[in-house]
């Protein structure tokens, strides 16, 4: 066994420097689509947080217009967002894995992870900077030229320099090559749909062919925020779980110096000293308004019965809350020492939560959403624990047993749809009126449904004749506001608007038709990792089938309007035509001289004309 | 004898152009009236659905039965093919008035004038059909013809009643090619004739081969050239020749399953005209080519074709071929599976078919 093998730790941007395909950066065509797509979703989210009706301004121009694609391009987005503050600019530009998007609630990205993909895929390919300018209180901007140390995972700032200005927002610029030629339909398609779907925000495109999109608001009031919340359940798995536990139970603090002085500051004692009685009565009166830590550390003296004199003399080494014995480190006299404690004491209680965590019911009902006390009860009797089980004490099989009896619980609520964002009926229909100009419109918001633990709502809309081109259905699908823009064959929208009989509904094949639906979700099932379709799981297909046949039925209806309306037109038009002719040939035939009166016939003839064979 | 027979004719044609025209003054009135008082107008149309096709065997062809569908201009669907049969009346009562003629495709271009728009010539021609059937007259009544001509030969003197020949004589053995049977000759009144028999032949290559060999003369007989399945117009020259002038009409053609055929519309019309009466000739005989002819006249053959030996089981489902000479002959067809024309007489020289063919089937039509 000569070999040598070495193991070395990589930074997450060599990671991803080195799989660079997995995140939308395979080749030049699609790598400038992916870089666009970053930037402008992470603009729109970032102003969907703050409330601010979005301007958002994209710009790709080329570094030689005369050299032939494949070539460097510049791409620049900007926003009128919160902008970032100064310190962390160079850190969320510069270091993959840095974001402000981790939390359970729906956005357009996750965890802006891509924005920093294309920064780091420009500098492979031109090896130039990133400029960023950010303005967080519409006073200062802060201009950086920034660098990405790939294998420190770190940012190297070239340049930086401060203006003043007056609003805030971010405008981020990279130099990467692309392929405008081929990616430039797909771009275009892009802007036109997310515009349609974020009818609150100004997006504008200025092309490298100097062809300029513009999509003004069409609406003025942003739809509700989404809040981040608690995990259902259904949708949490073995490791959240453990995540979970972790985040709520306190490791027991050092009793150092600087803890000690922490104590004192909290129940006043900054410059006098107590006896160890004389503290305990204090931190009974305050307790309320103590930290966590301080109280960890106030029962712990309770039991050594110490000042803080003494105190600063050991060195706290075990707390065994099932024993009830609690060992310590005395310096002065180089020994260790275990005491009891009393199970009866508040301050033994004190301390086990602590160490042991919370109770399995107060966990669930606290940590969990939808679950409240009965609920909790219930299932851990079903799952077959204790309900005073203490986290902390559970073991890896009891995390996974309980992980397993969460999905297979049956009578859990289902999950709170207000971490959901759906653009809302009325702006859905201003903006499918304002781009297709239709005759007919009908739009839905259905209520919120869940599958697998993740709450989803489907929104629809339906748009009739008009300014829409005949030629058959034109399917436009979103998913949290973004456009899915390829591979529709085996979409589940697509399944459910093929497989609905549209004669039905009087519409022919070619009529000019529009659909646009938006799904919604914590979790969208994208069925592949480009991200471009949705997996046709029971629950989304059965809201997206009842959401279109409310359209479809609506669209019935003014089409019979519609249709009653052009036959009687039709049939008015015919009568003014033949009735006349027919006038004429009969009185030649007959020999009369004068034509019948046949006027009256036309007028009548609305309600005796039978219309059917 | 014949002078009076001549009356008489020219008493019937004048009675027919007369009821026709009241036929169509009646219509027009009917329509006229209804408009008046506000009354959607309608025609009824007898139904010429095959359901509603059925054989008539005391009258010996095929008629419309009962069935008759209203077309009216209340309805929306069907009112643009109400005032198209409107408009067709309308021209064909200025065609008979002014004795004017027309072709069908005539008919089709005619219509642009007054804004009827027929889509293409097949669906004028069907509203011709349409208005022959709610006449019950044939569209050759109302001075409309089709394009297909046949041709005529013989002793026989007829009078023109078209303007600008009326009186006119003419006799139809003044020119060796004969004659075309068009609209002047369908309307003109037939004078006398020293012929006896009436030989309807397929096609026109015998047609010449017997006026040269002077059959005319010969058998005292009247030539007609059918070319191929007897256009109307030359139906009804042989149905007037029958009944007018009393002659016996005999029908010669191929020896195969069409030649039958085209004997059998002559006798019996055909399906498509069973809206109309008057085109049938009930006692016209076929003498042949039979399929018998071809083993005893010993005829060299060509073999039939797929489509041939369908054509026969066709036939003999047809209520016309379940007895007799009719039947047996198909059966023939069917055994041999071969045919002859009538130009395979010319293997035993040119005159074969005149000098023997002919007088031995006219000896045995008599029997028949």
């Amino acid at each position: 066994m000569s070999s040598k093998e070495t193991f070395d730790q990589i930074s997450p941007s060599e990671f991803f420097y080195r799989n660079r395909d997995l995140a939308g950066f395979s080749n030049p065509t699609r790598s400038l689509y992916t870089a666009v797509r970053e930037f402008v979703e992470n603009a729109l989210d970032a102003c969907d947080q703050k409330g601010i009706l979005p301007d958002v301004h994209l710009s790709i121009k080329a570094v030689d217009p005369e050299q032939p694609d494949p070539k460097p391009y510049i791409l620049t987005v900007k926003d009128n967002g919160p902008g970032i503050e100064s310190k962390h600019v160079p850190l969320a530009f510069g270091t993959v894995l840095y974001g402000s998007k981790f939390g359970l609630k729906q956005a357009r990205g996750m965890f802006g992870l891509g924005a920093t993909m294309a920064i780091l895929y420009g500098q492979i390919t031109t090896n130039k900077p990133v400029y960023v300018k950010s303005s967080s209180d519409g006073k200062i901007q802060d201009e950086f030229e920034m660098m990405l140390d790939i294998q420190k995972n770190k940012p190297v700032i070239l340049k930086h320099e401060t203006r003043e200005t007056s609003k805030t927002g971010l405008s981020v610029s990279i130099c990467l090559e692309g392929d405008y030629s081929k990616a430039g339909q797909k771009i275009r398609d892009y802007v036109y749909q997310t515009s349609l779907i974020t009818p609150y925000a100004t997006m504008t495109f200025d092309d490298p062919k100097d062809e300029k999109f513009r999509y003004t608001k069409i609406v003025r009031t942003m739809p509700p925020a989404p809040t981040i919340i608690n995990p259902h359940p259904y949708g949490v798995d073995v490791e959240t779980i453990k995540r979970m536990v972790t985040d709520s139970k306190f490791s027991i603090p050092t009793v150092d110096n600087k803890m000690i002085e922490k104590v004192r500051s909290e129940l006043g004692l900054k410059k006098k000293d107590l006896s160890h009685t004389e503290i305990m009565d204090r931190a009974k009166k305050r307790w309320s308004a103590l930290s966590r830590n301080v109280r960890v550390v106030i029962a712990v003296m309770s039991f050594l019965k110490m000042d803080f004199d003494k105190l600063s003399k050991v060195r706290i080494d075990d707390i065994d809350v099932s024993n009830k014995k609690l060992s310590y480190w005395d310096f002065g006299e180089s020994k260790s020492f275990t005491i009891d404690m009393n199970p009866d004491s508040d301050y033994y209680r004190q301390l086990a939560n602590t160490v042991q965590g919370e109770m399995l019911v107060s966990f669930l009902t606290k940590r969990f959403q939808r679950v409240g006390r009965t609920t909790a009860e219930k299932f851990v009797e079903f799952a077959g624990f204790k309900p005073e089980k203490r986290i902390g004490t559970m073991t890896n099989q009891e995390l996974v047993k309980l992980s397993d009896s969460l999905l297979k619980f049956p009578t859990f609520l289902s999950p709170d749809p207000s971490c959901l964002a759906p653009l809302g009926e009325e702006p859905l229909e201003k903006g499918m009126k304002a781009f297709f100009n239709p005759d007919f419109i009908a739009v839905i918001q259905r209520g919120a449904s869940a599958y697998s633990g993740f709450p989803f709502v489907v929104e629809m809309g339906i748009a009739y004749g008009g300014a829409i081109p005949p030629g058959g259905t034109k399917v436009y699908r979103f998913a949290n506001r973004i456009p899915l823009l390829y591979d529709e064959g085996s979409d589940v929208v697509l399944k459910v608007v093929n497989e609905t009989d549209w004669t039905r509904y009087k519409v022919k094949g070619d009529s000019p038709l529009v659909i646009v639906s938006h799904i919604c979700s914590t979790r969208i099932p994208y069925k592949t990792v480009g991200k471009e379709n949705v997996a046709d799981r029971p629950e989304i297909e059965r809201e997206l089938r009842l959401g279109l046949q409310f359209l479809a039925r609506k669209l019935s209806s003014y089409m019979s309007k519609r249709g009653q309306a052009e036959m009687a037109k039709k049939r008015a038009n015919l009568y003014s035509k033949y009735l006349p002719l027919i006038a004429m040939f009969c009185t030649e035939l007959a020999g009369k001289k004068k034509e019948p009166d046949y006027k009256k016939m036309l007028k009548e003839g609305g309600d005796t004309i039978e219309t059917e064979a | 004898m014949k002078q009076k027979r001549k009356e008489s004719l020219e008493k019937s044609a004048e009675e027919k152009r007369k009821s026709l025209a009241k036929l169509l003054t009646n219509k027009g009135l009917e329509i006229y009236e209804d408009i008046e008082k506000g009354k959607f107008p309608s025609f009824s149309v007898p139904s010429r659905s095959v359901s509603n096709i059925v054989y008539d065997k005391k009258l010996r062809q095929y008629i419309l039965g009962p069935n008759a569908s209203l077309r009216s201009s209340r309805n929306m669907s069907q009112l643009r093919s109400f005032t198209q049969l409107m408009w067709l009346a309308f021209f064909a009562n200025r065609l008979v008035n002014e004795k004017k003629s027309s072709t069908l495709r005539d008919i089709y271009y005619s219509s642009q004038a007054f804004e009827i728009d027929f889509e293409d010539q097949p669906e004028s021609d069907n509203i011709i059909v349409d208005l022959e059937a709610v006449l019950a007259r044939p569209r050759e009544d109302l001075h409309i013809f089709p394009e297909e001509r046949s041709s005529v030969f013989g002793d026989l003197t007829i009078e023109y009643t078209v303007p600008g020949y009326e009186g006119k004589r003419s006799n139809l053995s003044d020119h060796p090619d004969g004659y075309l049977i068009g609209p002047s000759l369908s309307s003109a009144e037939l004078v006398d004739t020293s012929a006896e028999l009436v030989i309807a032949i397929e096609k026109g290559g015998l047609f010449t081969r017997f006026v040269e060999e002077k059959v005319d003369k010969k058998f005292k007989a009247i030539i007609i050239d059918t070319a191929g399945q007897a256009p109307r117009s030359t139906r009804y020259l042989l149905k007037r020749l029958h009944d007018q002038l009393g002659l016996p009409v005999v029908i010669l053609t191929d020896g195969d399953v069409y030649g039958e055929h085209i004997a059998m519309v002559i006798k019996s019309g055909s399906a498509n005209a069973a809206h109309l009466r008057e085109l049938t000739v009930p006692d016209a005989k076929w003498l042949g080519v039979w399929a018998t002819d071809i083993e005893k006249y010993k005829l060299p053959t060509i073999p039939m074709t797929e489509s041939d030996i369908k054509r026969i089981s066709d036939l003999q489902k047809d209520p016309r071929y379940q007895e007799g000479n009719w039947k047996k002959q198909l059966e023939v067809f069917k055994e041999i599976k071969r045919k002859a024309e009538l130009e395979a007489f010319s293997k035993y020289g040119l005159t074969n078919i005149t000098d023997k063919y002919l007088p031995e089937k006219l000896e045995l039509a008599k029997s028949l």
